[in-house]
């Protein structure tokens, strides 16, 4: 057992934090910052590119197909300095989700056309999964591809398509077999400019739009779109969510969204005051604190393969629950140390080009807009009330 | 970074978890409460033949000189027997004491002693007034008399004090700012005792000190402070591994029960709102493990505010997550949950001790509140 970072890993951390401090300009980091969804379009191109030009653009790809080879571990600590230093957030759908399956279920073509301009941020990614009728049932969903000729004609519906408004590519589960529930389902490249694809955009809570609904009416595409064989998009949709298995735990944004409720209550009085001297706001932030810091501690055992009474199946679902658990408590503090003028709704051009005042500090217009967003937290990638089912049978045998 | 276990350490809770499952049955448990020590000596000479006790005392001093992660892994598997007797006071809370202590003589003496489960040490502390020992007030006073000093005063909660051979007793000498630390002997003239039990069955006493004359002076006034909440420290990291072993035990037991009790025609496992409870106790363990992690990690590369920090958090959080695991494992379990006759009850109680010795989850939170943050 040795529970200190290596002296490598150490090194490491220095070379990213010398290299965020090289590139980031005040002004990204500003909007990065403000926490809106979905963060500035431009400004996570623009670092999607210079990351790639270090190498360090998909961290968790293999090394042949553009990865830069780091230990778990080196991965965490890139992906908290990033979070820290006020890096943009970059699209996962590409880089984290469609990007490794690629590498690791597509033909040789595909890998070519279509790692390289991931790798670069120049072609974005939506992802096609859940549908009007199947939720956390992912796998009764009902969008048909059928083959007709060297094509694959697609019909359906697609829901909550993060960010899907200006990708150029997306990735469908679709249905090319209907006589079989799990097996019967593909993983399907479109292109998103095809006849028949319509991207209508949803409005959420927080004023904001950053997901969509894709509509699929007689979209045709090629064969060889079709990633792997048909009827295995089940095992490759588990080697996504495998591959992604700490990141639920959202770690790195706890940390981010802790440092900015220090600050607000810093600047905030109770009483003639600071706020952060108020025994009971005190107590809450040192509570969410700790509990942030243990979770920092299970996604580091994840990551090292820590020993385990019970199966590590179980792990990702138990990140997956305290994370988004913690998400609903930071926000909700983010937004209890703003006190009333928390209440005011920004948009998210309105926040981005927000002027600090006394009476509308920099914090105000991003920490609303991300609560309200971050309620989503415990409904995507598998509900809070799936995730415990999960876990009840995996590491309990209780089902 | 490496959370593996050695092969040290697997057998030592290979071990241990073998002893627990073959000897400490929930019937000697029990009658153990009701003994005049509050624990099993039999376990205890176990102990002490299997080098638990010895396990992080000095080499030079009849100890094995092993680190604080190799105790976890120990008091983990005890933790799971529901362990009662007094490891954590005499072996890691005084043993530190006496061991890191200014005086060779006693130390080169008793240590092997406590090693060897001959000597029980007890920390005698906390008064009136006082609700955690990390900042109890001390009104005892040592009188120098000679080349000794004369010791009155009265200490409270003095767990295991009953069976203690020695007492590590806090007191003032006048004209020092701050208290010194003590050896005496438990039956040292001008010693009193009030003695009961606490809900678990450790036994307890108050102990009046009445020109009780002490020839060991442990630490002085200018490191006594400092020396102890180190052990302090030592002593609530153990006692949280104890107390994450008492978690994994009523899950288990807990899973269990939910898979043999029917009620309305089919297994308790079948109904949701019960597996949900169980996926919860899980996630709350599991939390309470990592900052354990964490305060091994800070206890041994961390500067002093690192450790308060992390050993606080520790406290605090397995303490809540304890309650909250072995008080729904009470719950899952329905009434027989509440009885004398069944473990979970047990844990529970177990848990209470925990969150209730050495500062509650509250004033944990409050101390770690005053360090700065991690990020």
């Amino acid at each position: 057992m040795n529970l200190q970072l290596s002296p490598e890993d150490l090194a490491f951390r220095d070379e990213v934090r010398a290299f965020l401090r090289e590139h980031l300009t005040p002004e990204i980091v500003y909007r990065s910052r403000t926490e809106v969804h979905p963060p500035n379009e431009a400004d996570r191109r623009w670092w999607n590119a210079v990351l790639n030009t270090r190498g360090w653009a998909a961290p968790s790809w293999p090394v042949q197909h553009g990865g830069p080879g780091w230990t778990p571990i080196q991965r965490h600590l890139f992906e908290m300095e990033c979070r820290l230093a006020g890096a943009p957030e970059l699209r996962w759908q590409g880089l984290r989700l469609i990007g490794p399956v690629i590498c690791e279920f597509g033909s040789d073509a595909q890998r070519k056309r279509y790692l390289p301009t991931i790798l670069e941020g120049t072609e974005q990614w939506a992802q096609g999964f859940s549908e009007p009728g199947a939720g956390s049932d992912l796998a009764s969903l009902k969008t048909t591809a059928l083959l007709a000729g060297d094509e694959y004609v697609v019909n359906g519906q697609k829901l909550w398509t993060t960010e899907g408004g200006d990708a150029e590519l997306g990735f469908f589960l679709v249905r090319t077999d209907t006589t079989s529930k799990h097996g019967g389902i593909s993983m399907l490249i479109i292109d998103m400019k095809s006849p028949g694809v319509t991207v209508r955009p949803i409005e959420m809570i927080n004023g904001d739009v950053s997901t969509y609904e894709v509509f699929l009416d007689n979209v045709r595409v090629p064969r060889e779109n079709l990633i792997g064989e048909p009827g295995s998009a089940w095992t490759q949709t588990k080697f996504l969510l495998a591959n992604e298995r700490t990141s639920s735990a959202d770690i790195d944004k706890a940390w981010g969204d802790l440092r900015r409720i220090r600050a607000s209550a810093a600047r905030e009085r109770k009483n003639g005051r600071p706020l952060l001297e108020d025994p009971a706001f005190a107590r809450r932030l040192a509570q969410l604190e700790m509990e942030v810091e243990a979770l920092d501690w299970s996604v580091l055992r994840v990551l090292c393969g820590a020993p385990s009474r019970r199966p590590v199946a179980a792990a990702a679902s138990v990140l997956k629950i305290k994370g988004s658990s913690l998400q609903h408590q930071l926000g909700q503090l983010a937004v209890d140390a703003l006190g009333p003028r928390s209440l005011r709704l920004y948009t998210r051009e309105q926040a981005f080009a927000a002027e600090p005042s006394a009476l509308w500090p920099v914090d105000v217009p991003g920490a609303r807009a991300d609560q309200l967003y971050m309620r989503a937290c415990t409904i995507y990638g598998g509900a809070m009330e799936v995730q415990k089912n999960i876990i009840a049978k995996i590491a309990f045998g209780l089902a | 970074m490496n959370f593996a276990l050695s092969d040290e350490q697997k057998m030592l809770a290979d071990s241990a978890a073998r002893y627990v499952r073959e000897r400490c049955d929930l019937e000697s448990r029990r009658q153990a409460a009701k003994s005049p020590d509050g624990f099993s000596r039999r376990h205890w000479r176990h102990f002490a033949e299997q080098g638990w006790l010895a396990l992080t005392l000095p080499e030079d001093a009849g100890g094995l000189g092993l680190g604080l992660a190799d105790m976890v892994v120990l008091m983990e598997e005890l933790g799971r027997g529901l362990v009662a007797e007094p490891v954590v006071d005499s072996a890691i809370l005084c043993g530190t004491l006496l061991a890191e202590g200014n005086h060779a003589p006693s130390r080169a003496e008793l240590l092997p002693r406590v090693a060897s489960g001959e000597a029980i040490l007890a920390l005698a502390h906390l008064e009136e007034g006082g609700r955690a020992e990390y900042d109890t007030p001390v009104a005892a006073r040592a009188t120098p008399d000679g080349d000794r000093w004369l010791i009155s005063g009265t200490k409270h909660l003095v767990c295991h004090g009953p069976a203690a051979s020695h007492l590590v007793v806090s007191a003032e000498v006048a004209g020092e700012m701050g208290y010194s630390l003590f050896l005496v002997e438990a039956g040292a003239n001008g010693i009193a005792r009030d003695d009961y039990s606490l809900i678990d069955g450790t036994r307890a006493a108050d102990i009046h000190f009445s020109d009780v004359p002490a020839t060991v002076r442990l630490q002085g006034a200018g490191g006594a402070a400092r020396a102890l909440h180190h052990a302090l420290d030592r002593a609530v990291i153990a006692g949280a591994a104890a107390a994450l072993g008492s978690m994994e035990a009523v899950m288990d037991l807990t899973a269990d029960y939910l898979k043999t009790r029917e009620q309305y025609g089919q297994p308790l496992a079948g109904f949701q709102a019960l597996r949900h409870r169980m996926a919860e106790m899980l996630v709350e363990t599991e939390q309470a493990r990592s900052l354990l992690y964490a305060a091994l990690a800070a206890l041994d590369g961390g500067d002093g505010e690192a450790r308060a920090r992390a050993v606080s958090g520790v406290k605090a959080l397995v303490a809540q997550a304890g309650m909250f695991v072995t008080g729904q494992g009470i719950q899952l379990h329905g009434g027989i949950g509440v009885t004398e006759e069944y473990a979970v009850g047990h844990h529970y109680k177990a848990l209470q001790l925990f969150d209730k010795r050495f500062g509650d989850s509250d004033f944990h939170l409050d101390r770690r509140a005053r360090t700065a943050p991690t990020h």
